[in-house]
């Protein structure tokens, strides 16, 4: 175990907030991260955010990382089985397991990224980790079939995460 | 009809995507088999009516997995279409972004979505067996493999202008100043990729080695001949520009082409049960099947022109054959691969040519454009008709899964006809089939990724009746 002294003057020198929106603009619902990032791009960002955008996630999101982060919130369109348009907002240890694979539409999963990162770069690693997933349905058309549902939530996903902001 | 079905459907991520199914008589034996792509459809059709100049950048956004690939092909057809050549410069920056990619791909291909496989076999439990698990099990290792993923991608970021989706190639070049002080960046990264990817080969190849070891029916049961099909430039296999290139089962190469005649040699064929079309090579009037990717382009050409990686090749050929059918050799294939780009990115970077003019000037007359570039998992083209205005009025892609199909299908075949059939065990059904995938690294639609253990349902079906279902759950 790290020593619990040692362990608050690190976390005290992470500050940032990093939230990372992944989806494929091209795709239905799979656009919905992309619409997120959009979004939050044009309201501007308050000094202690940092907004990227990635096309899949998995390991590059680790390449994002700086070692200043308290907070990682990647916004992503997922598969949980809920309804379209439900948004899960989740601690990484929360994000449901399915046989040691992805959850997410996207290359190699977020919890299986987020233990890889602890396991090779824990001084990297921010202490809270949170996936705002955002139910999706048609992951297999062009842009124009984004389910409404899906569609709507963007707003939901946006108020959490503009909250979150203003918590940290 | 009496006959007994089982579908391998994976469940979560790809959803909708992508099903397998195994046709198994009353007398037990495979009837046929497949995996059923739902593909994504509607990226050939959204290009039309755009703006030809825009192609680069519009399909480079089509997958998260490959935008390099389709950013150069679509470039590459651009300049055809203009009838002009880059200049050397250009060329030279186009191959680096293609190597950045292609390292960046295959040390993830290796390590991450073959690498439990490798690591703990392929009887191990997929639960234990898992990406996360393969990174404990050598974290030094893991730490190499994805330093050199990150630099692959470093490269791509600086020569394509952007992280994610590249901007630079354009009809005519590349449309960046390429100075000393990026050139120096990059040659820095090039001399830690020189580094790291011989220990990296070693440590794959040891691991390949161990697991054939392990399981020697890896070079009876899976091995499936085929032709092979993809990009040779001097008569060595290449990335980029060069003409295309068929070579049979034996190794005879039977035809050899220009880009734009791909359509003369390729063709494809429309199955009932699938949305994704085969793809066959057409010579002296018989179709045949073949492969693209790595294992394909190792049994292209004598090799790959530099030092490491053709001595790497004739180790491959001494263990696997020449032509090498054994589709766990595709491993095997990426590891020459990850050398030849090491070893070629150097040379590239030091070639003086890298610093001169980087564009020409390019009208649109009205015309066909096609381009191709070998993507990690095998030969991209893009075939654009653009009219005297500049806009597309016709677009086709021909992707490296698609071409593929064929010999995945035939994998999944020998897969159930050896691993499969007659046996009840589930979990060797699951894994023997997940694995035959897995060593194409399938790219299922262009917008998800088929990787690691593919969460799967097994459907049992007698006719439409669904007689069990299997799933495995986390």
């Amino acid at each position: 175990m790290p020593d619990m002294h040692q362990n608050s003057v690190e976390t005290a020198k992470k500050t940032m907030i990093l939230v990372v929106c992944v989806g494929n603009d091209l795709i239905a619902d799979d656009a919905l991260g992309f619409e997120v990032y959009k979004r939050l791009e044009t309201e501007g960002l308050p000094g202690h955010v940092r907004l990227e955008f990635l096309g899949v996630g998995g390991l590059a999101l680790l390449d994002l990382l700086t070692g200043n982060e308290r907070v990682l919130m990647v916004v992503d369109a997922v598969q949980f089985g809920a309804a379209a348009g439900t948004v899960h907002c989740l601690p990484w240890d929360r994000i449901p397991s399915l046989g040691g694979s992805a959850i997410s539409v996207h290359d190699i999963g977020l919890k299986e990224t987020i233990e890889i990162g602890q396991a090779l770069y824990p001084e990297k690693m921010p202490p809270s980790i949170i996936l705002v997933g955002i139910e999706g349905r048609c992951f297999n058309r062009m842009r124009e079939a984004m389910t409404p549902e899906t569609e709507a939530a963007a707003e939901k996903a946006l108020e959490f995460i503009r909250n979150l902001f203003r918590n940290n | 009809m009496n006959s007994k079905t089982i579908t391998i459907d994976p469940v979560t991520r790809i959803e909708g995507h992508a099903r397998v199914f195994l046709n198994i008589g009353d007398d037990g034996a495979l009837t046929s088999a497949g995996l059923v792509v739902n593909e994504l459809r509607g990226f050939e059709r959204i290009l039309v009516g755009m703006e030809a100049d825009r192609m680069p950048l519009i399909t480079a956004r089509i997958c998260g997995v490959c935008p390099a690939a389709h950013h150069l092909a679509a470039s590459q057809a651009l300049d055809s279409a203009a009838g002009v050549k880059a200049p050397p410069a250009a060329e030279l920056l186009r191959e680096l972004l293609c190597l950045g990619h292609l390292i960046h791909s295959h040390v993830l291909s290796i390590f991450v979505l073959e690498g439990p496989d490798l690591v703990f076999g392929l009887d191990s439990d997929p639960l234990e067996s898992n990406v996360a698990g393969i990174v404990k099990a050598n974290p030094e290792l893991a730490k190499k493999a994805l330093r050199c993923r990150t630099l692959g991608q470093k490269i791509g970021e600086l020569v394509g202008g952007r992280g994610i989706h590249p901007v630079t190639s354009v009809a005519g070049g590349i449309s960046m100043v390429f100075d000393h002080e990026k050139k120096q960046q990059i040659a820095a990264w090039i001399l830690e990729i020189n580094e790291l990817v011989p220990e990296l080969a070693t440590a794959a190849k040891d691991l390949l080695l161990r697991l054939i070891d392990q399981h020697p029916s890896l070079m009876k049961d899976w091995v499936i001949p085929s032709w092979h099909f993809g990009t040779v430039k001097n008569g060595k296999t290449a990335m980029l520009n060069g003409s295309l290139r068929a070579v049979d089962d034996r190794g005879q190469v039977k035809t050899e082409f220009p880009t734009a005649d791909y359509d003369r040699h390729l063709v494809e064929k429309v199955v009932d049960w699938s949305y994704m079309k085969e793809v066959r090579v057409v010579h002296g009037g018989t179709s045949n099947d073949y492969r693209v990717g790595p294992l394909a382009r190792v049994n292209l050409s004598e090799g790959y022109g530099t030092e490491a990686a053709d001595f790497e090749l004739a180790s491959l050929r001494k263990l696997g054959g020449n032509p090498c059918h054994a589709i766990v050799f595709q491993a095997y294939a990426r590891v020459v691969e990850l050398l030849y780009a090491s070893e070629r990115a150097f040379q590239i970077i030091n070639d003086p040519d890298i610093l001169g003019e980087t564009r020409v000037p390019v009208t649109f007359k009205g015309g066909r454009g096609v381009g191709h570039v070998e993507a990690p998992r095998g030969t991209l083209i893009h075939d654009y008709e653009i009219d005297e205005n500049g806009i597309v009025r016709s677009a086709n892609l021909i992707v490296a899964t698609q071409q593929n199909y064929v010999s995945i299908n035939h994998t999944i075949e020998k897969a159930a006809a050896s691993h499969v059939l007659g046996k009840s065990d589930d979990a060797m059904l699951l894994n023997a089939i997940e694995f035959g995938i897995r060593c194409y690294d399938p790219c299922l639609s262009c917008a998800t990724h088929a990787m690691g253990a593919m969460p799967m349902e097994i459907v049992v079906k007698r006719g439409r009746d669904i007689l069990r279902t299997i799933r495995r759950n986390g």
